[in-house]
């Protein structure tokens, strides 16, 4: 263990100067993302924040046995305050990541089983939570307050096809 | 036991509220009315007979046994029951089921038939839209409702009407309710009372004065909260218009799931706590910030609930005090507030 931090040290300082050196010599390694990949790039993401809200309002039902559902409690991913952790959790007694805090409310509130903290579907429910939230200071550690997220005008909040149903039909707008 | 079909209690509101209007009539000529206390009883200069009534709302009750909002509801019930003095009745704000399934409705009843005093009811939109009401219209009655108790006209109203969305895309029943159940769904859009109540509305109260003391009742804010989670009546407008002749209205509202207060003109309005969880306050600024609870502690599970209790005065002021299951409350709010 010891072994590799420092062999991960140098090669962060090895890239710290590689880094130093392009800025001087204003050479990109690559060409900057055309238009067309930072589309794509984009649409990965909303994608994830589309598995991420279906997953917040209950399609994954090893998160749950008594029928509640992060979105009882979170509408709009409200006071799930993504952009304040790590913090201090009362129930750990320690500093824990936000993924932590969902895992929480899945095995108390919700009588559910955990996630994978790495796994795609909790990626899924970050991207969701944190694009709500985008915008919004990160304040690690605050672990008494409520924050909100931005304000929704209407939809999901993020770009999706729409459903062709009532106010969902208006266009997406960033 | 009270029970909303047991006649002789329906008797008794409109009974007990006939005696407040005509209280100062009955001590001068010595006649007993028998419900009312009249000895005890002091008549304010607004001709309200001082009383209190509680609010229990958002039970959002599953079917599953035994489940734990089963459980916080039971413990609202218990709560009331021993309130000292005891309310006179008691006002339920909607949302008694989560899905709208009939079980889900009778398990509520069944639970709320514990309270010893009699209750009035209006529907949320967790209760509705399974059968458009069909099965809450059974055990509760009619949704849109008007009662005199010791001098104050009591109002009751369907806020949750939403224009049809589901016919023209073919949406089954569990389907509609579904869209209905999520709070920021984006299909609905912004629910109200609609034409037909506003025009009961309008009737109701062409023939009282002015100096009327009114209470209105709903499941969601008659004013423009958070239109985003239907944190607002669409036609709120029209309705503080025909109430707009009154000295002072009272509105109290479920829905929000949190502490709330707010007043436009001649209108107060304060929102009920939930018995199954607390909503988040939504990303707006507030005209009276000090009326919200603390941020509700997750590893608390009935932190952030509780029921309500209101009394009213002589002169028709109240005094809110909420009554949370764990300590929930701001300083500013521990004693109660007046409106
Ligand atoms: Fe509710
Ligand atoms: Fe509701």
């Amino acid at each position: 263990m010891i072994a590799a931090s420092k062999k991960t040290r140098q090669l962060v300082s090895i890239m710290a100067a590689g880094s130093a050196v392009a800025v001087a010599s204003a050479a990109l390694a690559r060409a900057p993302f055309t238009e067309q990949e930072l589309e794509q790039q984009m649409d990965s993401l909303y994608a994830a924040a589309q598995q991420g809200y279906d997953i917040w309002h209950g399609s994954l039902p090893s998160t749950t046995t008594n029928g509640l559902a992060c979105a009882n409690c979170h509408p709009d991913t409200a006071a799930s305050n993504p952009q304040t952790f790590p913090k201090y959790m009362t129930m750990y007694g320690k500093v824990v990541p936000w993924q932590e805090m969902v895992n929480w409310c899945i095995e108390n509130p919700q009588l559910g089983t955990r996630l994978d903290p790495n796994s795609d579907e909790m990626t899924a429910m970050k991207a969701y939570a944190m694009y709500l939230h985008r915008g919004k200071p990160i304040e690690p550690g605050l672990a008494s307050r409520q924050t909100t997220p931005v304000v929704v005008e209407f939809g999901t909040g993020f770009k999706r096809e729409p459903t062709g149903l009532g106010v969902d039909t208006r266009e997406y707008q960033p | 036991m009270a029970d909303l079909e047991n006649k002789s209690r329906r008797d008794f509101l409109s009974f007990a509220g006939k005696a407040g209007l005509t209280t100062l009539v009955a001590q001068a000529v010595g006649i007993n009315l028998g419900v009312v206390d009249i000895v005890r009883a002091q008549t304010g200069k607004r001709g309200v007979e001082p009383f209190r009534f509680a609010i229990i709302s958002d039970a959002h009750l599953y079917s599953i046994d035994n489940h734990k909002f089963d459980e916080q509801l039971i413990a609202a019930v218990s709560q009331v029951n021993a309130m000292n003095p005891k309310p006179d009745f008691v006002l339920f704000g909607g949302d008694v089921a989560q899905n709208g399934t009939e079980d889900q409705l009778v398990k509520g009843k069944k639970i709320l038939s514990a309270l010893e005093m009699p209750m009035k009811v209006i529907p949320g939109e967790h209760d509705w839209y399974l059968d458009m009401g069909e099965a809450w219209r059974g055990l509760f009655g009619d949704e849109t409702w008007s009662f005199d108790h010791k001098g104050v006209h009591f109002i009751g109203l369907n806020s949750i009407l939403v224009r049809d969305f589901w016919t023209g895309a073919g949406l089954s029943p569990k389907e509609r309710m579904t869209v209905m159940e999520m709070l920021e769904s984006p299909i609905p859009g912004p629910w109200g009372v609609h034409e037909k109540q506003l025009e009961w509305l309008a009737n109701d109260v062409k023939n009282l004065a002015p100096d009327t003391p009114i209470v209105v009742f709903t499941h969601s804010p008659l004013w423009d909260y958070y239109p985003r989670w239907n944190f607002q009546t669409s036609d709120a407008p029209e309705i503080r218009e025909i109430l707009a002749k009154f000295e002072n209205v009272m509105s109290y509202h479920g829905h929000v799931h949190q502490t709330l207060y707010n007043r436009i003109g001649n209108m107060s309005s304060v929102a009920a706590m939930s018995t199954s969880w607390p909503w988040p306050y939504p990303p707006v600024a507030l005209a009276y910030p000090e009326t919200q609870m603390n941020r509700a502690d997750p590893s608390i599970a009935t932190d952030g609930q509780g029921t309500q209790v209101i009394d009213l005065s002589g002169d028709f002021e109240g005094l809110v005090q909420y009554k949370p299951f764990e300590d929930s409350l701001t300083p500013f709010m521990q004693d109660g507030f007046k409106v």
